[in-house]
């Protein structure tokens, strides 16, 4: 939120003391405040000087930055840290002017006096908020849209390290899910459900005006399916505030990228004044939240002794088999260990971050500035994540009319990653739950072990093996607002996002099975954006009460990134790590640009009768390069209406309601995240025909393809009652996508498999709540605020091509199918065990009608075509990993000097679909499993859900069986944040020179409430349409931060 | 700063912004090119061509075998899947050698060249036609295997640009797509450059491979007189000769033999399927039959360059991969795979000239069986009564020839169904019976995408 600012002169003294302490180019700055602040005293009339300080009225502490400006003129002060002031005025008829952020405006009359101490009422209502829109911004009691809006003091007081986490229940209907637990990972962020099949769900995000790259493009996630959050680049220290725009009238203005939401991020400007120092520093330590159950050495050499029993019995075998001998050797050194591999490579990881910002300016030249340096360790072995930023926001006033300014910032992200997710054998979250605890990691002579049975050494994995990923940025934006008339502003910016990442991957000869094999890759991509936009903004009042609002501009947007990366084999030494080192560079090299591009043209007008009265209609014209040259611009127009119904007479009699708002609004957005070139076709090259160069069709042409198209309907209400202690917002929508964009397979006579086509529909209903209460006001306050988000998300048509059996597989979990969630689970339903051989009265078979019949200790599977055959057919839906409802629930306590801040955060009804616990309960070779395990069906008669391990899974009962065993109830409340803080008093630190020192201790995830057994019920292994599983992901950590904050 | 200047700078840039209008939209792909624009140059039709051989490369890489060996009688198979269900004639509509997706990707890239090369070159600019030439005999070559394995196919001649295309063809009857091959190979035989002078002769289409292609469709189509005509070209090419029998084993190990007429070419990175489907060990897909080793003639010098003679059960046929391959070795499979060869063409040449009959054809197809007989060391049949002796009568002489000279290059089930031996073949070893059992089903996944293709008969 933007908090209303008044011009205000300042007094230069203090200010360039600090200054020169700055580095060298804020100097620059600073001169030009002292010579702007001269010109300008020379101004003031000395005829009388009053003098004295401002309190707040309740709790009498003295306060500063209060603006004191005589009535009709723009002369002014401000008061000082000990909330004095002095100002000379011309008379006594002098009406000063005093206003301050959060309190009502006062306006006294000098009179006689000479010392006016005055105090100000704090006023709930009196801080006219606003709020940052697409191109311009509004009052928010003037809003007509759906917008959530997260200010900086959510995001300052907590040690937050990135922006999309701070997202997290701090808005109803977005849904925020950290993919996993390591430093830097990707996160998922869901406004108002799934829209979108094949293009995409994730919302346009503009910092600051500028729409950047927020997809990962890590193209080396290994083994690791997880890509990085390119949002981490961002400093959250830096941010303003946050808007997510939900509806279509909000979102609308972005045209064809807004169907999924827009979330808006405004970074911190300098405000006139002297120069505030500000030092941050934070020092934290993590550790897992729980080690998951598996097996000791006695346990796992039963349960393997086990799985051979049991093959026998299914192969009903004369001779016995003989168990493997790690599992009857307990002397071998090589495996006579016991070990919990978890607490090997979990460990307390340590995290610091320091940020210095500076901030201040005159009325001509304005400045902010910030660096910070975070790291932060993983409490995964050997994983680190560095991030360096620095950024500078400056706006000069040319002439009374045109100010230019530009934001810029900088990042250097250094990222050791390792691999955590996954299915794979590298893959080390699951790998070390099924290593079994007896391997060694070292012979008898104490050289290590690189491979072993079927084992790679994990702590070589993590320590090893490089997983690195540099990246470099620059979001620069740079701007010229032009006040053509008192009511028509031009404003013109150019922007640029450029990213440059260098990935490396290498994995040396100690932790291969081949002797003396050893691979490594390198990927490099830049990724540059750049934009212009443009537009003249007319504001005017036009008789009594009638407000105008018009906005009309264009943008162009060109995107263009490179990637190249080369992999190699047989490397000299594990030492030389760079791909010169490679014996045989394999057949991967890859060298590839891609371009698109946009050209938009967009406009607003709104109306406002007196406040009671509101409306707004935006409309924008999107061309993009991807889409076909018979459709090439798409028009994207919204409306909406607000009615202020507490402002009529009626509302007079209801006294506890201070404002009622009813707001209705409709639109149409659309999704233009399609590959770049499928509208044209393609024609690829690499179709080699031996050392001959080809090129091929590989992409039949659709010119007539076009944007997916989100009609949405949204009704509103804001209110506020008993003395604006407690407000309310709830929206109601209705978002139906259509025109999905679908790969429909094709004859193939066609040579080509598939054609992009418009086709299919998706709906997303909800509502949304937010409710924010002042319970205590006195001496002791306490405020809470509260949001929860409803979505039913369901798929209404599919293309009938593209069906099989009625439904679209969506990877190995999940199905897509009419009147059906994304994120379906399908597969078989578990219903117990077969206590005894006999038990199975139909002699249900495994696969076909000449499968081997289930037998005691074998699953119960629902045979649900009663065909006796468990087989494909059977397979039914078994779960929806979206959730019913979300939200969070802030509490923010105050007493004095102390405060403390709890916030909670929930998600109910979403289930998870935990692979990895399908991995931890299936005796694949010799793996490690669950102490569940130890519940499992050891003879006739046992009466268990657990069935009997069988070595190899003849019935496929674990091995790639799809099943409800691994469907867990994702559901959470989580303590997510509580932070205790303690201000020193102002009368102590004032004498220091120091306005604000604050000492603050945060726990992060201090507790989860949640039936899910795996680490964490925050997870998402798979980006995309394939949510809610768990594959392994590294997991989520608790953490205890203390931190500092020092203004000067 | 002026106003004035801030003005002129305004008006600077609006102008800019208009005046770019709609262009910067145009963006055509940087990697790789759009669908309609990327014949342009003479290199792009060159690059478009050796495009349709690379699709070549992926339909022949197994199917030459599934296809040409595994419905017939000189392999056997240790294995279960797609070799097990050809062999006991239980084929699938899930069969991968059912699958013509390879194919008609094959077909699409030569519609792609022969519809657009034309435009990069000046009318008769023989450059441009021989091109179109080598597309043209492309296209031939997929619709021959197509027609050949599945009877009756969609026919497509034209590339697939744009959406308001009939996509959902049915089947055009075979006869009608087989005059489409014919031409096609014509153009080429016309329009395909004499030679080479590389390697290139081997693995690309010139003049001679053109014909000898429109031998094997003539023979397909028993038009012997046609037959006779086009095999005399090649034979009369000087770019081919048989080798001698000491060279036999090279002609597969080593690839572009002088015997070779058109191979398709694979090399260390674009590999193919003969090492799984002959070499793996104990894992190979194929092994020589036993009937089929018992029909060796004794003291036939070739028998020893195809398998290893020594233990009674091969574990692997050595053609292709070379003598006394061990899987021990990982050399991955880049032996160009034939498809068709001298001695080919002259058996087939053998084959018309008895058919038409008549003394001096049948003098003249003695010599050419004889040529292929004494290289592998067996004696000549003096007269026809020797073969007739031996074998019945000189057409099964000649077929047998073929079974052991071609062995596992993928001619035998196509002989067999030429000659009308199917299912006399192939009856009492797997039950084949039904005349309309002997093309393959189409694929259940092409059924499904096709509301316009019925599946054949026989599998209905």
């Amino acid at each position: 939120m933007k908090k209303k600012q008044l011009n205000v002169l300042f007094r230069p003294e203090r200010s360039w003391k600090k200054a020169v302490l700055l580095p060298g180019f804020m100097i620059m700055l600073s001169v030009l405040m002292i010579f702007s602040a001269a010109a300008a005293s020379t101004l003031n009339l000395q005829q009388k000087r009053v003098t004295g300080t401002v309190t707040d009225a309740t709790t009498g502490e003295v306060l500063p930055g209060v603006t004191i400006v005589i009535k009709g003129t723009t002369t002014g002060v401000a008061s000082d840290l000990d909330g004095t002031f002095a100002i000379d005025v011309p008379s006594n008829n002098s009406v000063l002017v005093f206003t301050s952020v959060g309190y009502a405006p006062q306006e006294v009359t000098v009179g006689a006096r000479q010392v006016l101490n005055i105090g100000m009422q704090s006023d709930v209502t009196m801080i006219e908020e606003l709020v940052v829109i697409g191109y311009g911004f509004k009052k928010k009691r003037d809003l007509t849209g759906s917008i959530s809006s997260i200010s900086a003091s959510n995001i300052e007081d907590t040690p937050v390290k990135d922006v999309l986490s701070a997202l997290q229940g701090r808005a109803p209907g977005v849904f925020v899910t950290a993919n996993s637990g390591a430093p830097g990972a990707g996160i998922t962020v869901r406004v108002r459900g799934y829209s979108s099949l094949n293009s995409g769900n994730d919302p346009l995000y503009v910092i600051d005006g500028v729409p950047v790259e927020s997809n990962t493009l890590s193209t080396l996630n290994g083994y690791d399916l997880h890509g990085l959050n390119p949002l981490a680049d961002i400093n959250p220290g830096d941010i303003e505030s946050i808007e997510v725009l939900k509806d279509a009238a909000s979102t609308a203005i972005y045209g064809s990228r807004a169907a999924n939401g827009v979330v808006l991020i405004t970074t911190k400007r300098g405000k006139e004044g002297k120069a505030r120092v500000s030092l941050n520093y934070f020092s934290g330590v993590s550790e897992i939240t729980r080690h998951l159950g598996v097996l000791n050495a006695q346990q796992w050499r039963e349960i393997i002794i086990d799985t051979y029993k049991n093959l026998d019995r299914y192969n009903n075998a004369t001779t016995p088999s003989e168990p493997h001998w790690t599992a009857i050797d307990s002397l071998n050194p090589m495996n006579n260990g016991d070990v919990d591999w978890q607490s090997v490579m979990y460990r307390k990881a340590w995290q610091h971050q320091v940020d210095l910002g500076v901030q201040g300016g005159t009325e001509a030249a304005r400045y902010a500035f910030s660096t910070s340096y975070l790291d932060q360790d993983g409490i995964f072995l050997a994983s680190n994540y560095k991030r360096i930023t620095s950024r500078l926001n400056t706006d000069f006033k040319v002439s009374d009319r045109v100010t230019i300014g530009q934001n810029i910032s900088f990042t250097n992200g250094r990222n050791n990653r390792i691999n955590a997710g996954g299915t794979g054998n590298l893959s080390l979250v699951q790998s070390i739950l099924v290593r079994p605890p007896i391997y060694s990691l070292t012979y008898p002579d104490g050289s290590p072990i690189n491979y072993f049975n079927g084992k790679r050494n994990p702590v070589g994995m993590a320590e090893e093996c490089t997983h690195l990923n540099v990246t470099n940025r620059i979001i620069g934006n740079q701007y010229l607002e032009y006040n053509i008339l008192k009511n028509l502003m031009f404003r013109t910016s150019v922007s640029i996002d450029f990213i440059s990442m260098k990935e490396d991957e290498f994995y040396p000869t100690t932790v291969d099975y081949r002797a003396g094999y050893n691979w490594g890759a390198v990927r490099s991509r830049t990724n540059m954006t750049w934009a212009n936009e443009n537009y003249l903004t007319y504001n005017a009042t036009i008789g009594e009460g009638h407000e105008l609002g018009a906005m009309a501009g264009f943008s162009m947007q060109d995107w263009k990134m490179e990637t190249t990366g080369l992999d190699g084999l047989y490397f000299a030494s594990d030492n030389i790590r760079t791909l010169n080192g490679a014996g045989t560079i394999s057949n991967q090299a890859v060298n590839r640009t891609d371009e698109h591009s946009m050209l938009s043209y967009f406009g607003r007008i709104s109306y406002n009768y007196k406040g009671r009265y509101l409306a707004e209609a935006n409309i924008r014209a999107d061309g993009s390069s991807r889409f076909g040259a018979e459709n090439r611009f798409g028009y994207f127009p919204s409306a909406s209406a607000a009615w202020r119904f507490s402002d009529e007479s009626f509302a007079d009699g209801l006294g506890f309601l201070d404002d009622g708002k009813l707001r209705l609004s409709i639109g149409q957005t659309g999704n233009e995240a399609i590959p770049n070139y499928v509208s044209g076709g393609e024609f690829a090259i690499g179709t080699n025909y031996l050392t001959y160069s080809g090129a091929s069709p590989t992409v039949m042409p659709n010119q007539g393809l076009r944007w997916e198209v989100t009609t949405q309907y949204n009704l509103g209400f804001d209110l506020a009652m008993f003395n604006n202690r407690v407000s309310f917002v709830g929206d109601f929508y209705i978002k139906n996508t259509s025109d999905l964009l679908f790969a429909v397979p094709i004859p193939e006579t066609t040579g080509f498999g598939y054609i992009t086509r418009n086709i299919g529909d998706i709906s997303n209903r909800g509502m949304e709540f937010a409710i924010n209460t002042h319970n205590i006001n006195r001496e002791f306050q306490w405020s809470s605020s509260f949001n929860i988000g409803f979505n039913r998300n369901e798929v209404v048509d599919l293309p009938d091509e593209v069906l099989t059996n009625g439904y679209i597989q969506n990877g190995t979990y999940h199905i897509l199918q009419e009147g059906q969630p994304i994120g379906t689970f399908y597969g078989w339903k578990f219903l117990g065990v077969y206590a005894r051989d006999e038990d199975n009265v139909n002699q249900v078979r495994f696969g076909s009608a000449t499968g081997k019949p289930f037998i005691g200790g074998d699953p119960i599977w629902d045979d649900l075509n009663g065909d006796n055959i468990i087989n494909d057919e059977d397979k039914q839906i078994i779960g929806d990993a979206q959730p019913l409802f979300a939200g969070g629930f802030n509490n923010d306590f105050s007493y004095k000097n102390f405060s403390l801040n709890v916030f909670l955060q929930f998600c109910y009804g979403n289930d998870i679909y935990s692979h990895l616990n399908n991995m931890r309960n299936w005796v694949f070779a010799y793996n490690n499993v669950s102490t569940d395990a130890l519940n499992r069906w050891r003879e006739q008669g046992d009466v268990t859900d657990y069935p009997a391990p069988v070595r190899n899974d003849p019935k496929r009962n674990e091995y790639l069986r799809v099943s409800d065993r691994w469907v867990e109830d994702g559901s959470y409340l989580r303590l997510k944040n509580v932070t205790f803080s303690y201000t020193l008093p102002k009368a102590i630190t004032s004498k220091a020179g120091i306005s604000r020192v604050r000492a603050y201790v945060t726990g992060e995830n201090l507790l989860t409430f949640t039936h899910y057994t795996g680490y964490d019920p925050e997870v998402n292994s798979y980006e995309g349409l394939q949510v809610g599983v768990d594959e392994g992901a590294y997991p989520q950590s608790r953490t205890l931060i203390f931190g500092l904050n020092v203004e000067f | 700063m002026k106003l004035k200047y801030i003005k002129t700078a305004i008006a600077v840039i609006l102008l800019m912004q208009v005046t770019a209008c709609t262009d910067i939209l145009d963006k055509d792909p940087v990697s790789s090119f759009s669908a309609s624009g990327f014949y342009k140059t003479t290199a792009d039709a060159q690059a478009g061509v050796y495009g349709i051989y690379d699709a070549a490369q992926s339909v022949f890489s197994y199917n030459f075998c599934y296809w040409g060996e595994g419905r017939a009688d000189n392999v056997q198979t240790a294995q279960t899947g797609e070799s097990l269900t050809l062999l006991s004639n239980n084929l699938t509509n899930t069969a991968s050698s059912a699958d013509w997706t390879a194919l008609y990707r094959m077909v699409s890239r030569a519609n792609y060249a022969i519809a657009y090369i034309p435009g990069v070159y000046e009318d008769d600019d023989p450059a441009g036609m021989q091109l179109v030439g080598q597309a043209r005999a492309l296209r031939a070559l997929a619709y021959f295997y197509l027609v050949r394995v599945w009877g009756n196919v969609p026919f497509i001649t034209e590339p697939y640009t744009s959406i308001d295309q009939d996509i959902f063809i049915g089947k055009t009857d075979k006869e009608i797509i087989l005059d489409q091959v014919e031409e096609d190979f014509k153009y080429a035989a016309e329009n395909c450059i004499e030679k080479f002078n590389s390697n290139n002769d081997r693995i690309m289409f010139t003049k001679g491979s053109a014909n000898a292609f429109l031998t094997q469709v003539y023979m397909w189509r028993h038009k012997y007189t046609e037959a006779l005509a086009t095999s005399s070209l090649v034979m009369s090419n000087t770019l081919y000769s048989l080798v001698p029998i000491a060279d036999w084993g090279k002609m597969f190990s080593n690839s572009y033999s002088k015997e070779s007429i058109f191979e398709v070419g694979y090399n260390d990175t674009e590999t193919n399927g003969l090492r799984i489907l002959y070499a793996i060990g104990s894992y190979a897909i194929y092994t020589p039959s036993v009937k089929w080793k018992a029909s060796i003639e004794d003291g036939d010098l070739r028998e020893d360059f195809v398998y290893d003679m020594v233990p009674a059960d091969p574990k692997a046929i050595w053609k292709y991969l070379g003598r006394g391959v061990s899987d021990e070795i990982s050399t991955p499979a880049k032996q160009n795979i034939i498809l068709t060869r001298l001695a080919d063409i002259m058996l087939l040449r053998a084959e018309a000239l008895n058919k038409i009959g008549g003394a001096a054809n049948k003098t003249e197809a003695l010599s050419l069986l004889n040529a292929i007989r004494t290289r592998a060391g067996l004696p000549s049949f003096a007269t026809e009564a020797d073969a007739i002796a031996m074998y019945g009568d000189l057409e099964s002489a000649i077929l047998q020839e073929r079974s052991v000279e071609l062995c596992f290059e993928g001619h035998r089930w196509f002989d067999l169904v030429r000659t009308g031996k199917a299912i006399s073949t192939m009856g009492p070893i797997n039950g084949l019976s039904n005349e309309a059992n002997i093309v393959w089903p189409i694929h259940q996944n092409s059924l499904n995408k096709n509301p316009n293709l019925e599946q054949n008969p026989f599998y209905q």
